[in-house]
């Protein structure tokens, strides 16, 4: 993916912190609550994950912020103003709105979508047209795919039209109703990463609301579990939630496999990596065996001249005089420094192989990962403390 | 009270209007002839129904089968779509004197002409109320292994029910409007009234009008009665 | 064939027609032809007159009609307790056959042009304010929710959002209408309205003058009926985007 380029065409501040105080929502003839008096904190430029069951208010308390739902009790507040006091329709269009199904404007194209909000603000077209093109590099989309219907974009070209959509005016806040629910599983997982990305760059905050735990623990700089009537049951980051649940409703909802999951937040440059001796082709198999002696991996690895990771040499390979061009076994699995954690065990299991050779950005060898090294490192006191667990989320 | 709302001529024409439907009279109007009262008006009545009825039955005879068939198959649609559209443009005085210096005049010869009319709202609604059914629906009836017969028997029909009634009125409708000009061809409807004023008055013209509309309205509501009768009660629930 | 009855029953209107027909020498009268393709030619600039009326009608009575069936299905999309009601009264009128309607408003708007524009015009209010309806319902109420929460404002909503998702839906009734409307004023004669139903009911028992005149009207019919599926298709681009 291209570097994204970002201008700040909006306002001042690129983004604001959302404070809930006591905001209560509640229906009609109902004695209980839909959100019951609920204070949270969300820091500007974070990503505030809610996350519960079904039913718990999630979804309640997130449109209480663009006023799509009405407080009944209680404040929210923007950067420090109450919504009350704001016009809704004034201040939804300073605050981005991503909603499950998308909700794009079928009768409009792609272009005239994004440039919704600033028609409405009042921008001039030079500047919604430039803005428009940017947006669509931002998001991954190709530019001529502005000038399509929605009917003829798939799910997640949809969906990232939406995201484009919702941050077209630079929002101060951006709200998130499980954007990524509808679409597959890897187109998913695509847009999940792209958005980490994205939001590395423009730090907007972010109020992000799922029922999937994964997700949520993923996506969040700080996750709030939620159980009925939006009452939070532990506001962590997803690191303190994985490792010290506050009870046994949040113990239960983050799932029994907590340990794996903490695989998720990591990534392969985070691990102290084993070296393997590596070999070249036409070098003296007497040279390689020597490396072999001491080495923390017992297999040679193929290398060519830029260091790149070739395949393993076998027994039979070092029975030559000089190292062949065709090794014996198949490089197997290559995995990168980048890659998260959980994703490198997966396709070491995968791959039936003990050792996996790690490549660095521009392919050249930077390790060897096993799954030994994985479950070393996860039992170590080192794995414990809160600083290796939260980790930042890298960018290219 | 009526008196505060109409002007007061309105009120009278209304007022003759009621007398005549119910007694026979005869005026300078009517060159003394004894026009009106409760038996002609209910032979002219029994004569467009029995005409509404006829054309009704003939239309449902020959449409709703096609209609069906086509639309459980699937295909035909655009046939059927245009004939449906194209009755609408049939203008009904036009049919009415064809029809009549074609193949004569007589209930029967008439019968045909209406139900000319009747034929495309059946048919376009009957293909595209079957068409309509939820195709998950019948495959899954396929599945457990209804004929196709039962199919549109048991699954198709009554999830169409809505629409081919629809057809059913609109049908209904155009046939009683061009019942009403059938005196034209010879066949004495309550649209004598209408159509031959000096021979009845003004009186008789819109006890004409008045009766014609009744009957309209209470064949619409009868339909409308069975419609709700024929629709299976989870339907209902539905589209509350 | 023809009774004594039919031609007694022949109006004002239609006397002067019969007349001046009557007066030239017409073998193709006498005979029993389906269709005088002399006469026709000779003949064919009586039809005039009454086709513009009847387009004159048409175009009125749909406009008028399309104006309060809009307004009253905006006015029950917002207020949904309007539509029951709304949808009996639009029904009645629908029911009611417009010959009968004509006479109905005799007493109260008397004859002339007018009643058959008030009737004809009634004849269209439930399909148009049907149609509205059930267009702008079907609006996915994703789009709307998208739209509220993006800042437009319930009116922006409706004339930027829901209205042109629901102008397909919309011209159909349109179309429907405007259809049904030209084969029904072939009637509007008897109100005293003039169109095609005068030449028609002049020379009833003459095939050629119904061919003719019927043809007209059929074929006025298919010429609007097209027109307004082509603007319909001109509205709206994205449909024809997605089919593609």
């Amino acid at each position: 993916m291209p570097e994204p380029k970002v201008t700040d065409v909006g306002s001042p501040a690129g983004a604001s912190a959302v404070r809930y105080e006591n905001a209560t929502k509640r229906y009609g003839g109902s004695a209980e609550a839909a959100v019951d008096h609920l204070n949270l904190e969300v820091e500007a430029g974070e990503v505030c994950v809610l996350v519960g069951p079904s039913g718990c208010g999630k979804t309640t308390a997130m449109r209480l912020v663009n006023r799509t739902v009405e407080l009944s009790e209680g404040d929210v507040l923007i950067g420090g103003e109450s919504v009350r006091e704001r016009d809704p329709a004034r201040l939804r269009r300073e605050i981005g709105y991503v909603i499950q199904q998308v909700g794009l404007f079928p009768h409009r194209t792609i272009a005239e979508n994004i440039a919704t909000v600033p028609q409405l603000l009042g921008w001039k077209k030079d500047r919604i047209r430039a803005r428009t093109v940017e947006l669509l590099e931002l998001i991954g989309l190709d530019p001529e795919l502005g000038e399509r219907y929605p009917a003829q974009l798939s799910g997640g070209q949809q969906q990232r039209a939406g995201v484009a959509r919702a941050l077209a005016a630079d929002p101060l806040v951006m709200l998130m109703d499980e954007p990524f629910g509808a679409i597959d599983p890897i187109a998913r997982e695509r847009l999940q990463n792209e958005f980490l990305r994205l939001q590395a760059e423009i730090r907007k905050t972010v109020l992000f609301v799922t029922h999937d735990i994964d997700e949520a623990i993923k996506m969040g700089d700080r996750i709030a579990v939620m159980r009925q009537g939006g009452r939070v049951a532990q506001y962590a980051t997803p690191a303190e939630l994985l490792m010290a649940p506050a009870d046994d409703f949040v113990e239960d909802f983050v799932g029994a496999d907590r340990a794996l999951k903490r695989l998720a937040l990591m990534r392969v440059s985070d691990i102290d990596l084993w070296e393997a001796p590596l070999a070249h082709v036409g070098q003296a198999t007497a040279e390689v065996r020597a490396k072999l002696r001491d080495a923390e991996v017992p297999y040679p690895l193929l290398v060519d001249s830029e260091r790149r990771p070739r395949g393993w040499l076998s027994e039979r390979d070092l029975a030559a005089e000089t190292v062949p061009a065709r090794p014996d076994s198949p490089l197997g699995p290559l995995l990168d420094l980048d890659d998260v954690m959980r994703d490198a065990l997966a396709d070491l299991l995968q791959g039936e192989a003990q050792y996996a050779a790690v490549a660095d950005a521009r392919g050249r060898i930077a390790g060897v990962l096993s799954v030994e090294i994985i479950s070393e490192f996860l039992s170590s006191p080192k794995a414990r403390t809160e600083e290796h667990g939260a980790v930042e989320r890298p960018h290219d | 009270m009526i008196g505060v709302l109409l002007p007061h001529p309105v009120l009278a024409s209304v007022e003759g209007a009621i007398e005549f439907i119910f007694t026979p009279q005869s005026s300078n109007v009517t060159g003394g002839k004894t026009v009106g009262g409760l038996d002609q008006v209910i032979e002219l009545t029994l004569t467009q129904l029995e005409l509404t009825v006829l054309a009704l039955a003939l239309s449902l005879i020959v449409a709703l089968p096609i209609g069906l068939y086509l639309g459980h198959r699937g295909t035909g649609e655009l046939l059927a779509i245009s004939i449906g559209n194209l009755g609408r443009a049939i203008p009904e005085l036009a049919l009415i004197a064809f029809m009549a210096a074609l193949i004569g005049v007589g209930i029967l010869n008439l019968t045909i002409a209406l139900a000319v009319l009747g034929v495309p709202p059946i048919l376009a609604n009957a293909f595209v109320g079957i068409h309509q059914v939820d195709r998950a629906t019948v495959d899954a009836a396929r599945g457990i292994g209804m004929t196709e017969l039962e199919i549109l028997r048991k699954v198709e029909i009554p999830l169409a029910i809505p629409t081919l009634f629809a057809g059913i009125r609109g049908a209904t409708i155009a046939i009683v409007a061009t019942a009403t000009i059938a005196p034209l061809a010879g066949v004495l409807t309550l649209g004598d009234f209408i159509i031959n004023g000096n021979v009845y008055g003004d009186d008789g013209v819109l006890a004409g009008a008045i009766v014609v509309a009744l009957l309209a309205l209470v064949l619409e509501f009868s339909l409308a009665g069975l419609q709700r009768l024929l629709t299976a009660r989870g339907l209902k629930v539905s589209s509350a | 064939m023809t009774s004594p009855a039919l031609l007694a029953a022949v109006g004002e209107v239609g006397k002067g027609f019969i007349q001046e027909r009557s007066s030239e020498t017409l073998p193709c009268q006498a005979t029993d032809k389906l269709f005088c393709f002399d006469w026709a030619k000779e003949n064919i600039g009586r039809y005039e007159t009454p086709s513009v009326q009847h387009v004159e009608l048409v175009l009125i009575s749909v406009l008028l009609g399309f104006a309060i069936a809009f307004a009253l299905a905006l006015l029950a999309h917002r207020h949904r307790w309007l539509q029951p009601p709304l949808l009996a009264g639009t029904g009645v009128l629908y029911t009611i056959p417009s010959l009968a309607f004509f006479f109905l408003l005799l007493p109260i708007t008397g004859r002339g042009r007018d009643t058959a524009i008030i009737a004809l015009s009634a004849y269209t209010l439930q399909i148009i304010y049907r149609n509205t309806i059930v267009g702008l319902a079907n609006v996915p109420s994703s789009v709307k929710d998208a739209a509220r929460g993006m800042g437009l404002t319930e009116r922006q909503i409706l004339w930027k959002v829901e209205l042109p998702l629901a102008a397909p839906e919309i011209f159909a009734g349109l179309q429907i209408a405007t259809v049904s409307t030209v084969a029904i004023a072939t009637l509007a004669v008897f109100a005293g309205g003039g169109g095609l139903g005068t030449p028609i009911k002049a020379g009833i028992d003459f095939k050629t003058n119904i061919i003719i005149a019927g043809g007209i009207a059929i074929l006025l019919a298919a010429a609007l009926g097209m027109l307004l599926f082509g603007i319909q298709r001109l509205l709206t681009p994205w449909r024809r985007a997605a089919a593609a």
